[in-house]
């Protein structure tokens, strides 16, 4: 109950808060409650040591346990939130390698950074836990690792000194063995609040402590610059002056806030807010995480305005982000899980009949005890606290994206098949890594890396020339099963693993590997120096032959390491920001739905490929790749994305080869058959005396079958022509897609309409008899259809049936047209429609096939009724007495009809 | 049954009709532009040549006039109703006094040369007339306009003293240059005001004879004059501005040609009914020349000190120039305040001269960008109002270096009464932004304001903090 006073206090300050905001609504008119911005409610405080004691007396390093527990519940937020934990929470469970030990920061390996957290067990110690603090504490908010054991139930401190426990060991670099960690010493450090509360924290100051194993202190080294703490050499020392006499921080110096976006990018990825200060960035720097290894920049800055040395910039006058150009805060969407302002119940336990449950955590409560764990995605390599995966807003959660689509066709099914990223980030104008080479060493005992999105070399100066580059897009799979389009980094990296189960070889034994000293082993520099100077330049660090792999498998081996090999891994990271608003966005349907689709663009991955090993897609990430990795003949390495593998039919771009060359046969097939048969048809009539045969006046068709008929005609050219655009719109460059989807759909519409009618017209007219052969003396009818067609039309012999109102199909047209308006007309509306069908119930067409299926079959459907269209309209020239009787009795509905000898007989 | 010939030309009507009907009624076609600014911008009537129209030998800028008026009968006649001739309003009712003013540069005061009266002859070489040396000017004579000034286009006409011709000045061929008045003609008194280049305005200066686009989007990017929005009907042009009008009548404005709600974000679309087009696309003011922002007149007439034309000069005293000048925003409805000779003011704190009318609570009062000069400028302290010094011309303070003789020959002037006892009081004057707007791509972001240190003092304005957090003032 000792925080009892201090929880009423919180509740004090959020009864003034709740009162400042009602009398904002309530007496705004008179009496407006002006909060200045960066104004703190925060309440002055006193700092205190880890035993409670005011620092000034004991001139102890800041405690944020003690200082901001004395008010919140500090170990409550430090046992809920990832940003400490960073994996200790999951710690054993393995991630993306077998050597993983947890699916965050601490104890996930990640071939960037390199270095390996060692486990119990491990022969070579790597990273023992203080040089994890050391090295990788500089994006850790302190806490979780840094201050408890692995197993989460001591302090550090309690351990009890064994130079064998990575957990209170350290690898000396000098001798390469492990020595005792005196934790008494260093201290541990604390879930550090300052860092992303503070206006200003010193997150240098605090990475240099931290680095110097100076871990107690970290806290108080983020007050740095502040005035409330300055530094003498490797002693900090608290400055009176900017305390109270009570021994509380004068109000001044109290800038607590809510983490703004340059609290968060000091651990995440270059932020930059000030729109008068121009913003730089070196090509590739690996200081900015996320921006090192995607490209994103959150910046609202105009990018012309930028200070990048980026290629045809002066047209680029969108922002960077556009969510920072907003004034969207990272904070408004990854919120504190139980902030009663954002927290809205999960759809799944919210009953149906409520719409907002209003009953919500009191602020005070809040302030209390706020949840440190943060809304989140399922950004790939992200892959800490997976239960919490996808609790962030994403877009649709305030974009009602349907109102400003209303332009794109077949909306849902853009909408199902696509993230929005896929389209509102269309390209990073910024520099992002490529790949990372360990299998070689560079003279500072960095990787051989490539940086992505640059032209020519990538220099420290901010100069290198900035291309940017377009994301590739792949399939990824949310905790909900569903499957949609995004946009990705892909970064590959080779390296040297050893031992089985295998683990990546330590940076010291590579380093001994490949140096002697400070220099290159005499027989590495023989025989990888390819232009004899001496020298290994970063060029010729490159295992391409065997030999080169032998040389240093052996020195490996020579160390100790048994069955030291090269693995390759690719990892995809998510880019989800450096979103831009519709005036920038991809609204060309032809950027996907041509040959070139963006959704096939591939990504480079590597110049070289080391080793000649063909990385590997790690399988934590969730997205799916089904694509392909190639070289080209240069030796580059890219990957090639597959959608048709992910079920995915993109109109405009996919085809089946088969189906198109069967069709263009099948069309041509029927041209030249046509050909050939009216070629003789005419050699034969020429040699044959002209017959002037006895005709007879018939109304053959009706007025509407007519209509019928060439509404039908018409519509089915229509339908082949959009839909050969639709099919192949590179070739139809001066159509617009979008318009021409539209015009097919509407088309369709007519025809299925037309049919319809006509339908119930032949079913009540009992004209449908017509189209239905009778089986009685059919086949021998139909031989001798067969043969007036193979031989008596080039004799001049007479129709062997007579065609009548009543009776207008011979058996062949009979069989034909059967075929046709029973199984290819139906065939290709049933395809059609079920296409069309996609964007509203995907689950039909996804049943019979989905559209990788019923678009290659629709495909071929038409080109089957264009074959029979030819052959079609070629027949009308065989039906009557003249070659153009028979269309011309389709329009005028009368036909002269030959009148047979048995016929003329009669009339005689 | 009938056999028609030509059925099957209605049979192709109606199949046709049946198609293409649907076609053209279910396809989505692109919504017609929400803004088509080029409609309201008039077509340039084409000049005559006037080069063998004008052929006697001028020896005066009058004789001139009266070549004109040989065709042009009523020109100056309208040219003498207007503004351009009479430095003066009609008489208008304005909030906070009894009766209607009638207010120009003929007799108000501002904070940069103080006035004209008793200065005539260095004022008047802008005045579109001829002559005008003193109070005796006579409006009625039209003989005296002058029509060079506005429409000649060969580049070499001068005026000087009282608007008359330089000597050695060309009449002849500047007379048979004339044409429609381009940016040079009215640059050659708007872009000086202030007695040099873009000393006045902040929004108007020389750049504007030949911008780029980045300096004015409208002239650089579309080669607009100022006569494309400045129209005038019978010599009429419109336009106006609170620095010498107090009524709001004959106003420009963007919507006149552009569509208020044409952003295609209906948040920023929110933003015109509380912010002028004005503040958003022209992030800053005299983007090429540093235009004058502070002139303290106290420190004048001393001869001992440096003299640089941006700092200090022995007959004006010390200023402070400013580029790019980030401009103070306030609301403001069209309409000023003035203050008038013989006002009374409180030295201790800063006088506005023309204090823009409008706050929160006014529904017409948008935030408005404003490029706001101070200045020093003498006051008497016995009778409390701004004192009208005579700088130029025989006797003037410019010459003497003798405030107390200054001033009583501007009081001699004015018919004010000089008490003899003088010091000088801050004193402030609005200049709305409004011309050099930026190409879109350079307007104002979000974050310009909508930040911690962002343009906009929020509370000075009204607002109980941040509209983005607290709401437009219509929800407040």
């Amino acid at each position: 109950m000792k925080q009892l006073p201090s929880k009423k206090l919180l509740l004090a300050l959020a009864l003034i808060q709740g009162l400042a905001t009602l009398s904002s609504v309530v007496l705004a008119a008179e009496a407006p409650t002006p909060v200045a911005q960066g104004t703190p409610l925060h309440p002055t405080f006193a700092l205190l040591d880890s035993e409670g004691v005011n620092v000034l007396e004991s001139e102890a390093p800041v405690s944020t346990m003690r200082t901001c527990g004395a008010c919140h519940d500090a170990e409550f937020i430090s046992t809920h939130s990832f940003h400490t934990s960073l994996g200790l929470d999951d710690f054993g469970t393995t991630a993306g390698h077998l050597w993983d030990s947890s699916p965050g920061y601490f104890g996930n390996w990640n071939p960037l950074t390199y270095r390996y957290l060692s486990t119990v067990g491990d022969e070579r110690l790597d990273l023992s836990t203080a040089e994890w603090v050391m090295q990788f504490g500089d994006r850790h908010a302190g806490g979780g690792p840094a201050a408890t054991s692995r197993d989460g139930t001591t302090v550090l401190g309690a351990l009890s000194a064994d130079d064998g426990n990575p957990e209170t060991a350290i690898l000396n670099a000098e001798t390469a063995a492990a020595q005792t960690w005196d934790w008494d010493t260093s201290g541990t450090t604390e879930m550090n609040c300052f860092l992303c509360h503070l206006v200003a924290p010193n997150n240098e100051a605090r990475t240099q402590a931290l680095q110097a194993g100076q871990f107690a202190w970290a806290s108080t080294a983020t007050l740095e610059g502040t005035g409330i703490v300055t530094r003498e050499g490797e002693e900090w020392a608290w400055a009176r002056s900017a305390f109270q006499e009570n021994g509380e921080l004068d109000s001044e110096y109290v800038t607590v806030q809510d983490p703004s976006n340059a609290n968060c990018g000091q651990c995440h990825g270059l932020v930059h807010e000030d729109p008068n200060e121009l913003l730089v960035q070196e090509a590739c720097d690996d200081t900015n995480w996320e921006s090192y290894t995607t490209g994103q920049i959150h910046s609202p800055q105009r990018i012309n305005n930028s200070g990048l040395n980026l290629s045809e910039k002066e047209g680029l006058s969108r922002s960077w982000d556009i969510h920072s150009e907003r004034l969207v805060e990272c904070v408004d969407c990854h919120f504190s899980l139980n902030n009663p302002i954002f927290y809205q119940e999960d759809e799944d336990s919210r009953p149906e009949h409520l719409t907002f449950d209003p009953r919500r955590l009191d602020l005070g409560d809040y302030l209390y005890q706020p949840i440190h764990q943060f809304a989140r995605g399922q950004s790939a390599q992200n892959t800490v606290a997976p239960e919490l995966f996808d609790t962030m807003r994403r877009c649709e959660s305030c974009h009602a994206a349907e109102t400003t689509h209303d332009w794109l066709p077949y909306q849902e099914r853009h909408f199902a098949a696509l993230s929005c990223e896929t389209c509102h980030i269309p390209q990073m104008y910024s520099s992002a890594i490529q790949s990372k080479d360990w299998t070689v060493l560079k003279q500072d005992t960095s990787a051989r890396d490539e940086c992505r999105g640059v032209t020519g070399p990538v220099d420290t100066s901010a100069n290198t020339l900035v291309n940017g580059f377009q994301p590739v897009i792949l399939q990824s799979e949310s905790v909900d099963g569903t499957r949609s389009l995004s946009t990705y980094n892909l970064v590959s990296s080779w390296y040297w693993v050893y031992d089985d189960p295998p683990k990546p070889v330590r940076l010291i034994d590579l380093e001994a590997a490949w140096f002697d000293g400070d220099a290159y082993a005499e027989d590495i520099v023989a025989l990888f120096d390819t232009n004899d100077d001496g020298r290994l330049q970063e060029q010729e660090l490159l295992i391409d032959t065997d030999d080169k792999q032998a040389l240093i498998a052996t020195r490996l081996t020579e160390l100790g390491l048994e069955n030291p090999h090269i693995v390759g891994e690719v990892q995809p990271y998510s880019i989800n920001h450096n979103v831009t608003n519709g005036e920038w966005a991809i609204k060309d349907c032809q950027v996907c739905h041509s040959e070139d689709s963006l959704l096939t663009q591939d990504m480079q991955l590597a110049a070289q490929v080391p080793g000649g090993v063909m990385p590997e897609f790690i399988d934590s990430a969730n997205t799916i790749a089904s694509g392909e990795i190639y070289q080209d003949e240069n030796g580059a390495l890219y990957y090639s994305p597959k959608p048709q593998a992910d079920g995915l039919y993109i109109l405009g771009h996919d085809s089946v080869t088969w189906v198109d060359w069967f069709g263009v046969l099948a069309v041509l097939g029927t041209m030249v058959g046509a050909s050939v048969h009216g070629g003789l048809r005419i050699f034969a009539s020429m040699r044959r005396p002209k017959l002037q045969p006895e005709l007879k006046r018939v109304y053959m068709y009706g007025m509407y079958e007519r209509l019928w008929h060439w509404l039908q005609t018409f519509t089915i050219l229509a339908l082949t022509f959009t839909g050969f655009i639709i099919h192949k719109p590179e070739m139809f460059g001066i159509f617009s897609f979008r318009y021409v989807v539209q015009v097919h759909n509407i088309l369709a519409a007519i025809l299925i309409a037309n049919a319809f009618l006509a339908l119930f017209y032949h079913l009540a007219s009992g004209e449908i008899k017509q189209y239905i052969p009778q089986p009685r003396g059919f086949f021998g009818q139909a031989v001798e259809q067969t043969l007036y067609y193979i031989r008596g039309i080039f004799r001049g012999e007479d129709h062997p049936f007579e065609k009548s109102r009543e009776k207008k199909l011979n058996p062949l047209q009979q069989v034909t047209y059967f075929g046709l308006l029973n199984v290819l007309l139906p065939l290709q509306i049933i395809t059609g429609a079920l296409m069309w069908g996609a964007q509203r119930w995907p689950e039909i067409p996804n049943a019979l096939g989905g559209l990788p299926f019923l678009g290659p079959f629709h495909t071929l459907v038409a080109w089957s009724l264009v074959a029979f269209i030819i052959m079609h309209v070629y027949l009308t020239t065989t039906a009557g007495h003249t070659p153009q009787a028979g269309i011309k009795s389709m329009i005028m509905g009368w036909d002269d009809v030959e009148t047979h000898s048995s016929a003329s007989e009669e009339q005689n | 049954m009938q056999n028609n010939k030509n059925i099957w030309v209605y049979g192709l009507i109606v199949t046709l009709a049946l198609l293409l009907i649907p076609i053209f009624v279910f396809t989505s076609r692109a919504a017609p532009p929400a803004d088509s600014p080029w409609d309201n911008v008039p077509n340039r009537a084409t000049s005559t040549d006037h080069t063998y129209l004008m052929e006697e030998p001028f020896e005066t800028g009058q004789e001139v006039t009266q070549a004109c008026l040989e065709c042009h009968e009523d020109a100056a006649h309208e040219v003498s109703q207007t503004a351009h001739w009479n430095w003066e309003s009609d008489p208008v009712m304005v909030e906070g006094r009894d009766e209607p003013i009638s207010t120009g540069k003929k007799n108000t005061l501002n904070n940069f040369c103080i006035g004209i009266q008793s200065n005539w002859t260095g004022c008047t070489s802008c005045h579109a007339g001829y002559g005008w040396e003193d109070e005796s000017f006579d409006f009625e004579n039209t003989a005296n306009v002058d029509c060079l000034v506005c429409h000649e286009t060969s580049g070499i006409y001068v005026k000087g003293n009282a608007g008359v011709p330089v000597e050695g000045v060309d009449l002849l061929a500047v007379a048979q240059s004339v044409g429609s008045p381009t940016r040079q003609n009215c640059g050659s008194c708007h872009f000086r005001g202030g007695g040099g280049n873009a000393v006045k305005h902040g929004d108007l200066d020389e750049s504007l004879y030949y911008p780029t686009e980045d300096v004015d989007v409208h002239m650089g990017r579309y080669d607009f004059q100022c006569i494309d929005c400045h129209q005038a009907e019978n010599h009429e042009i419109s336009g106006r501005s609170i620095t010498v009008s107090v009524d709001n009548a004959n106003q420009i404005y963007c919507t006149d040609c552009h569509n208020s709600q044409l952003h295609e974000d209906e948040r920023i679309n929110a933003h015109t009914e509380a912010v002028a087009c004005q503040t958003c696309h022209i992030p800053e003011g005299a983007v090429r020349t540093a235009t004058k922002t502070h002139w303290d007149w106290s420190t004048a007439g001393d001869p001992t000190r440096e003299e640089d034309p941006h700092e200090y000069l022995q007959i004006k005293g010390s200023f402070v120039y400013q580029r790019n000048f980030i401009p103070e925003y306030y609301w403001y409805n069209g309409v000023a305040d003035r203050y008038l000779l013989g006002d009374v003011l409180d030295p201790n704190i800063v006088t506005p001269l023309n204090m823009p009318f409008g706050d929160i609570d006014d529904a017409t009062a948008k935030i408005w960008p404003f490029k706001v000069h101070y200045a020093k400028q003498p006051y008497d302290t016995v009778y409390n109002y701004l004192l009208q010094p005579k700088t130029v011309g025989e006797g003037g303070f410019w010459t003497e270096f003798d405030w107390n003789q200054a001033f009583i020959l501007g009081s001699l002037a004015t018919g004010l009464p000089y008490s003899g006892e003088y010091d000088f009081a801050e004193t402030s004057m609005f200049w709305p932004t409004t011309h050099m707007v930026a190409p879109k791509e350079e307007a104002l972001q979000c974050t310009s304001c909508h930040n911690d240190n962002g343009r906009l003092d929020w509370i000075a304005l009204g607002y109980p903090g941040d509209p983005i957090n607290w709401g437009g003032r219509l929800d407040n």
